[in-house]
């Protein structure tokens, strides 16, 4: 193992420029990225005469009317009372959680397959599991939409749970598939010759990939929760979820803003902790057995 | 415990690489057997294709009456040690070299006790905590050899299982697992590519080349009638120098022609060779029954030093001679240096008889 102590080395004039450049592009980036969810927040949670009182155009000092607010918890209130936002959030937990258990359990085992077999024709079924994850999903979604509905699954938590697995399961394969490719596989010769069998040799490795996995679990979660077109065209109706039920609460006479910010609060919040999470996981499953021994 | 044999085994890699060729071996319930060969010749496929880790592209393996080409590893009770150890990374070294244990079911308590035996008997008993990224090479390697032995299997696979050890420690693993295996008595197939381990450790010796069994024998035999000139060179520190000669007649009796000489051959080697009936020939001769001098003497061949190397208690002088270059061990106070003249002397009761053509052995 090499030590982690740094060494520094003369630092030649783009270095320099650099050493300044990216805290502005930083700072600049922070900005562009945050103020949106900042202003989500803030606006939901201003009443209706709050949310419209802007300053004059050029009227800088203006700029603390934005925050002279009494807070309110009514959008979110009314989501839940009226707009029956807790069915939704438990279909957008059910269909992202569930697609993602199943795209991460069979993605791994046929990851897994992919990664120690060798036949014939392996590198053009990769490549028609991936293509099946890059072809534009607007291009699929009719005569799936057809599919769906003449087996009773449109509008159905498992029809949404499936739809998602579609594309959830391809990437799952690919990326868990680079996982086990990392590990040797003279550790599971050596499991078996302590008495395993193929099967409890995998399970043997399982903890070895579990970085991997951990992330792949929340990535399939997050693909599924953000996803809008399955969600407003495979669970309208019976398994609508928060994209989409925060879309039809822009009415053509009506846009109620505050509830939609609201609306896009209560979608957001669940995935920040999961995000910072899978940051985490993703750097250690990516790099583990980058480093031969 | 168990009879191991290979019955015309070949394995082909696919893509013309073919890495045994046809392997016959039987191998007695019990015996120490060593497949020795230089790097590439098929020594971890065999290996591996007893562990049933590797198709056997045809031909079949049988451990007593039983063909196992179809078995897996986990039921043909075998215990080996991987050449590049393949520990569980995540695992304890005691739980590295528990597993085999726990997988047969065996009680906590003796699980205990026989890893730290095997532990103790390795030398990594303080270690048992660490996880193997935490280890030397070394410790690595007996972590692994301590999951082979901590159970009685019926046949032992080693796979250069000493080979990262430093020189002193490898002197005792040579002496341990000797004890080891003949108190057990399990059967045992150690691939090595160092012949001193070979040549000490095994009850036969399996030497290999390019995929076929070039001999198999015990280490005497293997040494003293080599079946052909490329195991008479392999087998032997330092090795064994050849010569082109020609079979001539000196006066009626046979004799040797190397270069401008002729060389009177003893009546036991001259019916051997008139028998044979063979014209060229390479002809060996290992350093330690060739001398070489300063001064001449009768029967001697002149030549020149073209190197020297001190080996400890003697020095290895290679004498160049015509295009052949033959060494022989001479005491230290030998003055000869890089091109000087000098004489060398055998006799031809010492001497070593291929076939030029084909390098098999004049039979004797
Ligand atoms: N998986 C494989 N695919 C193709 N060829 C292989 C494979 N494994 C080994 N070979 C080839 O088969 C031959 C024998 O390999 P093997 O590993 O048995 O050699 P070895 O005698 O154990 O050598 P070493 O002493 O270096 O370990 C080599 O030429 C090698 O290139
Ligand atoms: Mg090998």
């Amino acid at each position: 193992m090499a030590s982690r102590e740094l060494i520094s080395y003369d630092k030649g004039v783009a270095v320099k420029v650099l050493k300044w450049a990216s805290p502005i592009f930083l700072t600049f980036y922070l900005v562009w990225s945050l103020l949106p969810l900042f202003i989500m927040l803030v606006a939901s949670l201003k009443d209706l005469l709050d949310a419209f009182s802007v300053p004059k155009p050029g009227d800088w000092a203006g700029v603390t009317i934005f925050f002279d607010f009494s807070p309110t918890l009514t959008h979110y209130v009314a989501l839940f009372t009226e707009n029956g936002f807790g069915t939704y959030l438990f279909n957008s937990l059910v269909a992202s959680i569930g697609s993602a258990v199943i795209a991460v359990t069979f993605g791994s085992m046929c990851a897994y397959s992919l990664s120690r077999s060798e036949f014939r024709g392996k590198k053009d079924l990769l490549f028609w599991i991936i293509s099946t994850r890059m072809a534009p999903i607007v291009a699929v979604i009719v005569p799936l939409y057809a599919i769906f509905r003449s087996v009773d699954l449109v509008g159905t938590l498992p029809g949404l749970i499936l739809a998602f697995t579609t594309f959830n399961l391809p990437f799952a394969i690919w990326m868990l598939k680079g996982f086990f490719d990392g590990v040797p596989y003279a550790i599971e010769e050596a499991a078996q010759v302590d008495g395993q069998n193929r099967f409890q040799a995998f399970v043997t490795i399982l903890p070895l990939v579990a970085p991997g996995i951990g992330a792949f679990v929340i990535l399939c979660i997050l693909f599924a929760w953000n996803d809008f077109l399955f969600a407003t065209i495979i669970g309208s109706g019976g398994a609508k979820t928060l994209p989409a039920a925060t879309k039809e609460l822009v009415q053509p006479q009506n846009i109620d803003w505050g509830k939609i910010m609201a609306a896009g609060i209560v979608t957001t919040a669940p995935m920040i902790p999961l995000g910072l999470l899978v940051r985490r996981y993703l750097v250690a499953g990516l790099t583990m057995g980058a480093v031969k021994e | 415990m168990v009879a191991v044999s290979f019955n015309n085994v070949w394995k082909d890699y696919g893509g013309g690489a073919i890495a045994v060729k046809d392997l016959n071996m039987e191998i007695k319930d019990g015996e120490f057997v060593s497949l020795l060969g230089p790097s590439g010749c098929g020594k971890s496929t065999s290996l591996r294709m007893l562990a049933g880790l590797e198709h056997i592209s045809s031909g079949e393996i049988v451990f007593g009456d039983k063909v196992v080409n179809d078995l897996p590893p986990k039921d043909r009770d075998i215990a080996m040690v991987f050449e590049n150890y393949a520990l569980y990374p995540h695992k304890t070294i005691f739980d590295n070299i528990a597993n085999p244990l726990k997988q047969s079911k065996v009680a906590a308590a003796e699980i205990e006790r026989r890893v730290t035996e095997a532990a103790k008997l390795l030398e990594i008993d303080q270690l048992l905590e660490r996880r193997p990224q935490e280890l030397s090479g070394g410790q690595k390697q007996r972590t692994a050899i301590g999951r082979a032995i901590v159970r009685q299997p019926q046949v032992f696979l080693f796979d250069e299982p000493i080979a990262h050890l430093d020189a002193k420690l490898r002197a005792r693993m040579r002496g341990e697992l000797k004890h080891l295996q003949f108190t057990l008595g399990v059967t045992t197939i150690y691939v090595t590519h160092d012949q001193l381990e070979a040549l000490t450790m095994a009850d036969r010796i399996a030497v290999m080349n390019d995929g076929v069994l070039q001999q198999f024998g015990t280490p005497q035999e293997v040494y003293d009638n080599p079946a052909n000139s490329w195991v008479a060179t392999f087998v032997g520190e330092p090795q064994m120098s050849l010569m082109e000669m020609q079979v001539t007649s000196l006066e009626g009796e046979t004799a040797l022609a190397f270069g401008s000489y002729t060389i009177e051959v003893d009546p036991k080697n001259s019916a051997r060779l008139r028998a044979a009936g063979k014209k060229d020939l390479l002809v060996g001769v290992r350093p330690d029954k060739a001398t070489v001098s300063l001064d001449e003497s009768l029967g001697s061949i002149r030549g020149e030093v073209y190197s020297r190397q001190l080996l400890g208690a003697d020095v290895l002088v290679e004498v160049e001679i015509g295009k052949s270059r033959v060494r022989a061990k001479a005491n230290t106070s030998f003055a000869g240096t890089v091109g000087t003249p000098c004489y060398l002397n055998f006799g031809s009761e010492d001497l070593y008889f291929f076939d030029a053509k084909d390098g098999q052995v004049i039979p004797q």
